[in-house]
């Protein structure tokens, strides 16, 4: 017994030992390294390692499926060290309200510059003091131009045609789902009147006959297998899927459609404020903007990136939307406040009600 | 008489079927020639020249095997001390912590998760390897500890009080006739122990830091964003991998008793 208490005791005190001796906070923000959190696949692996030859700071990748994943885990521990997260817009600004982010200094980043002016300053940080945009990704109409003709399909309403009953591929994002009706009865996303929520509500009810499923984590898979041959789908992922399916159209609605800007900005408390400086401004140089915006698949918000992509990509509406299309899309404000409402309306309508 | 023949070999048709079917199509569709599609479109390699590629994956998994063994071998050999002292000595307190053994393994890991991220972050402990290693034997050792003591419990008091007759110290005792025969156990519980490490989840979710991530958090976020057929292939590696410590296991176990009953 006496063997086994102190056997025990040895090993908790060695163990609490080295990870005070070697992994103290001190020593961590000693060397040379960036902790990035970022979206699955949502960073190229080149370009970590292009920024590592040409600095030698090291980047330790984590990676996260949502936004909720990542705000719970910063909330959570804010000192766990990451630098460097990738919010979409509207979680910028629950983050910024809440004080989780650091105060970007703009001297320190000169490739600034390159990025477009229709995309900075925007409602959710308009001075965009804490972030910088990354990559957009805008919802749309997906067809698949074997079975359907597009040419009928320009807008948001025209989901509601007879012909397509029990054929949509319909997202499995609330507020994604709400904007549809929302657009198609002349309102704005962000609208935050109850009555006009109530109408989106019995707007979409009309459209449940035509739904087939309801899904956002393989929406690719499902258009490229042709499971389903219209509905809803992201640019950048639809972009990517013609590769292997190259029947497929992406549209942009007519009413106007969801925009989202992934954006990068260093937490509050990041380490390596530095180092998270050198890799934004290395993330923003055209010709690494550039790669990431081909291997991704999303629009760069690059204008000197976009310039560097081959002509029949800069060509591409799904790649470089234009600034016409730009200005139709509408970003998602944090709109707290009625999100119970959604969230009934929401239950109501996923068991048919 | 037929039916009953059909009976009997359809049932276990039927477990067998239930169990591995769900395995047998991850390997199948790791040879997938398609990245984003869930249609059969060919036979390739790819995936596995492309899974020895991603370095970031590669390392990924690294993390986890070191964590995991580490976490198993160490949760092992505290598991295996504490069922032998509730075993063989009675102290205060005894009932009490066998009880709560079982209340660390119904224990929602949720709960565990937080609580454990609620210590680190009082002991000023950073998240990293340390806090995940940690973290996983503590999760582990209730497990070894039951599995152990369910054995140890159809062992005859008497042996020991014949070995001490004759002579032999504790440790003697411990090492040369409790060790032996618990091996199976030990080496159950060595295994469970390993596999826990490597597929939690949420546990790992609340400890893990910056510098030091694991498998199944990463298998996890991929998986929610379309899976893609790389993470076949390291599936299908993995269980060949299991596959092969089970069977080297259930080959030393063999062995072991082999050689006993030559002795006899």
């Amino acid at each position: 017994m006496l063997k086994n208490k102190l056997a025990k005791k040895f090993l908790v005190l060695s163990l609490l030992y080295l990870s005070f001796v070697f992994l103290s906070p001190a020593v961590l923000a000693q060397a040379n390294i960036l902790n990035v959190y970022v979206w699955t696949a949502y960073l190229p692996q080149d370009v970590v390692k292009q920024f590592r030859k040409e600095t030698g700071i090291r980047v330790n990748i984590s990676e996260y499926d949502s936004n909720e994943t990542m705000y719970a885990k910063i909330k959570a521990s804010p000192d766990a060290g990451y630098d460097i997260i990738f919010p979409s817009n509207y979680f910028i600004h629950r983050m910024r309200k809440q004080n989780m982010l650091h105060v970007i200094d703009k001297d320190k980043l000169p490739n600034l510059q390159y990025i477009n002016p229709n995309l900075l300053r925007k409602p959710f940080d308009p001075n965009n003091e804490f972030s910088i945009p990354y990559l957009c990704s805008i919802t749309g109409i997906v067809v698949n131009t074997d079975y359907l003709d597009s040419k009928n399909i320009t807008s948001w309403q025209d989901l509601w045609q007879e012909r397509f009953h029990d054929k949509l591929l319909v997202l499995d994002d609330m507020r994604e789902v709400f904007s549809i009706a929302l657009l198609t009865l002349g309102y704005s996303i962000n609208d935050t009147n109850p009555d006009h929520i109530k109408e989106a509500y019995l707007k979409l009810k009309t459209l449940l006959p035509n739904v087939k499923i309801f899904n956002s984590d393989v929406e690719q898979n499902i258009y490229i297998d042709e499971d389903a041959i219209v509905g809803m789908g992201w640019n950048g992922d639809i972009n990517l899927s013609l590769a292997e399916n190259p029947k497929l159209k992406f549209i942009y609605p007519k009413e106007g459609f969801v925009m989202s800007i992934d954006c990068l900005a260093i937490t509050k408390n990041a380490p390596h404020l530095e180092n998270a400086y050198k890799f934004i401004n290395f993330l923003m140089r055209p010709d690494i903007a550039k790669k990431i915006s081909q291997e991704i698949g999303y629009p760069s918000p690059n204008l000197a990136a976009i310039k560097l992509l081959p002509k029949e990509m800069q060509d591409n509406p799904l790649l470089n939307p234009s600034s016409e299309l730009l200005k139709r899309g509408q970003l998602q404000d944090a709109t707290d406040e009625v999100l119970p409402l959604y969230e009934k309306y929401w239950e109501k309508l996923k068991i048919g009600e | 008489m037929k039916l009953n023949r059909l009976i009997k070999y359809s049932y276990p048709a039927f477990v067998y079927l239930f169990l591995y079917f769900p395995i047998l199509i991850i390997v199948v569709f790791s040879f997938n020639d398609t990245s984003r599609s869930l249609v059969w479109k060919g036979f390739t390699t790819q995936w596995y020249t492309e899974l020895f590629r991603d370095t970031n994956l590669l390392s990924v998994t690294g993390h986890s095997l070191i964590i995991g063994v580490l976490a198993a071998t160490i949760a092992t050999a505290i598991g295996t001390i504490a069922a032998v002292s509730l075993f063989r000595y009675r102290f205060w307190g005894k009932k009490l912590l066998h009880g709560l053994l079982f209340v660390m393994i119904v224990t929602p890991e949720i709960v565990m998760g937080i609580a454990l991220l609620l210590l680190y972050s009082a002991l000023d402990l950073p998240l990293g390897f340390w806090s995940l290693l940690l973290a996983h034997i503590t999760l582990c050792i209730p497990f070894v500890t039951i599995t152990v003591y369910s054995r140890i419990t159809t062992l005859d008091k008497a042996i020991f009080e014949a070995a001490r007759d004759l002579g032999a110290t504790d440790f003697t005792i411990f090492s040369k006739i409790i060790i032996p025969l618990l091996s199976p156990s030990i080496i159950a519980g060595w295994l469970l122990s390993f596999t826990l490490s490597l597929d939690d989840v949420i546990t790992s979710y609340f400890v893990s830091g910056p510098s030091f991530s694991i498998l199944p958090l990463k298998v996890y976020a991929m998986v929610r964003l379309g899976i893609k057929p790389e993470i076949n292939a390291l599936c299908t590696l993995l269980l060949i991998l299991t596959l092969l410590i089970v069977i080297s296991a259930q080959f030393a176990l063999y062995k072991n008793s082999g050689k006993k009953h030559a002795k006899k």
